[in-house]
């Protein structure tokens, strides 16, 4: 029994622009989001099964397999599969929409958000603050209520879109990921230079007294901020090639510096 | 100076709404910045709380939760590298290095929440079975609820009660080992850098990383504005002008690295 009359309101949807926000409330290694997924489409689902019992426990069942998707983007998804649900489409279609939009979706999302506005925005608000400005905290926080508001824009995006264009919209997400990932890296690489500090202080005593500094007189010279770029590198190895937890390199870094400053290096 | 039981309070107040916001990823608000004002605005030092908000910023600018692995907790590091630094008159650089047992800490809990909550999920399947909307929606409210007790929790433990023992413990610390923390939090930042780059870097990507690093390195540029806007003028040249792997071979799978 499908229901195939259009139920759901311009209210409904806008509405699942807030309501996505359920998408990690019972987060769990086994389903990932699938319980936060399935409360966030709960009203719109009852909505369009309204006494059709049996419909809407088909319809939470499937909406409760593994999902894992990017939380900023998700009402695009969410309202494009309502419009399916809406018409009364096969379940199977459903499932496999979603199963095939969920995983590029987390891709561009966390190539954008992740990997490009955070970076740009830690490094831009960081700037300020450290300066003891407030507008650092306050540029940080419009930027992301901004980031968030877009969620209901993408609400009805998804809703009108349908299925039309299903196939030109993974085409553009690879293209799309792949220009935030040329922003992002040319970020990283900025960060690398601007914030990551490693000084020596050991000098070279000349015979007339006079001392130079290794760091000054040599590396400065030739190549500043090699120490830098040579430490991001070092760990991006022991992170990619040795599969080396984030978690220890920290814990190792520390205990690297403080004997590196026991013994008078840094 | 030390912390009041109502800071702690407050603290801890403030905790369970960023911790449920982390929890969600909805407003940002768990990122460090914010997290270290807001902890010094309750402390009475906004100024201490903006300075070490932007260093401990960084250093967590490149640890996510995209990309496989949860990371040392950014609330955590954000209030105790605050707290720290205003208990104990200390420099913001070494609060953070101080700090990051909490960050750690509070990673391991949610690794446990991410591995216990596994088993609600028989339950919540056998209410979409029954199409029982509400009580999904009141299983999905408990484990968020969860959640935002153990921070209010940890925050109160790990700020108020903790800070007697933290200042002690600075006493009895040699001038070499606090050097070396300070340096640690010019340092740290490179880890999370890496894992960004473990996330996006492929050898043709390389180009991008250096323009920016040299942009930095040899050009007197103030904030990092700049640089992101000429990586957007590659990225969006790419976009325009550079075909995909698709558009050039048709069938061909690409993996992009993300």
């Amino acid at each position: 029994m499908t229901v195939s009359n259009k139920v759901l309101t311009k209210k409904d949807i806008s509405d699942m622009a807030y309501r996505s926000v359920f998408l990690q409330a019972s987060f769990n290694y086994e389903r990932m989001q699938a319980g936060g997924w399935t409360v966030a489409m709960l009203p719109a689902l009852e909505k369009i099964y309204k006494d059709d019992k049996e419909g809407l426990a088909a319809a939470m069942t499937d909406n409760m397999q593994f999902i894992n998707t990017h939380p900023t983007l998700v009402p695009f998804l969410m309202t494009l599969l309502l419009s399916l649900e809406e018409n009364g489409s096969d379940r199977t279609l459903i499932k496999g929409i979603k199963v095939g939009l969920f995983g590029p979706l987390a891709g561009i999302g966390d190539a954008i958000f992740w990997f490009t506005v955070l970076p740009i925005m830690a490094g831009i608000s960081s700037s300020f603050a450290l300066e003891g400005n407030v507008l650092g905290p306050i540029i940080f926080f419009a930027v992301y209520v901004g980031i968030f508001i877009m969620r209901f824009p993408l609400a009805r995006a998804g809703y009108e879109l349908g299925t039309t264009a299903l196939d030109s919209l993974r085409e553009s997400s690879k293209k799309l990921s792949r220009a935030a990932t040329i922003l992002g890296t040319t970020v990283i690489g900025a960060l690398a230079a601007a914030y990551v500090h490693i000084t020596l202080l050991p000098t070279i005593e000349l015979n007339d007294g006079i001392t130079i500094s290794i760091q000054e007189a040599f590396i400065d010279k030739i190549f500043p901020n090699l120490l830098p770029l040579a430490y991001v590198f070092t760990m991006f190895y022991f992170i990619r090639v040795r599969k080396v937890s984030p978690t220890v390199l920290i814990l190792v870094t520390i205990v690297l510096t403080i004997v590196l400053s026991f013994l008078g290096i840094l | 100076m030390q912390i009041t039981l109502v800071q702690g309070i407050l603290l801890a107040l403030a905790c369970i709404v960023i911790g449920v916001d982390y929890w969600l990823e909805a407003f940002f608000i768990f990122r460090p910045i914010i997290v270290a004002s807001i902890t010094g605005l309750i402390l009475g030092d906004l100024k201490l709380g903006l300075v070490a908000g932007g260093l401990t910023e960084l250093a967590f600018a490149g640890l996510t939760p995209a990309g496989g692995t949860q990371p040392p907790n950014p609330i955590l590091a954000g209030v105790m590298t605050v707290v720290i630094a205003h208990t104990t008159n200390t420099s913001p650089a070494l609060a953070i290095g101080l700090a990051l047992p909490f960050s750690i800490l509070m990673q391991y809990v949610i690794l446990f929440f991410y591995s216990s909550f596994s088993m609600f999920m028989a339950r919540a399947d056998h209410y979409a079975e029954n199409a029982d909307a509400k009580a999904l929606t009141q299983l999905n409210y408990l484990t968020t609820a969860i959640v935002a007790v153990s921070y209010g929790v940890i925050v109160f433990l790990s700020a108020y009660a903790a800070q007697d023992l933290l200042k002690s413990l600075i006493d009895i610390l040699p001038i070499w080992f606090i050097h070396g923390l300070e340096i640690a939090g010019g340092i740290l930042p490179a880890v999370g850098f890496a894992m960004l780059l473990n996330v996006m870097l492929k050898l043709q990507y390389i180009p991008f990383f250096i323009v920016g690093f040299f942009l930095i390195t040899y050009l007197p540029i103030a904030n990092l504005l700049p640089v992101a806007v000429v990586g957007l003028g590659l990225g969006m040249y790419d976009y325009f002008f550079v075909k995909s792997d698709d558009e050039k071979a048709k069938g061909g799978v690409q993996n992009d690295g993300i």
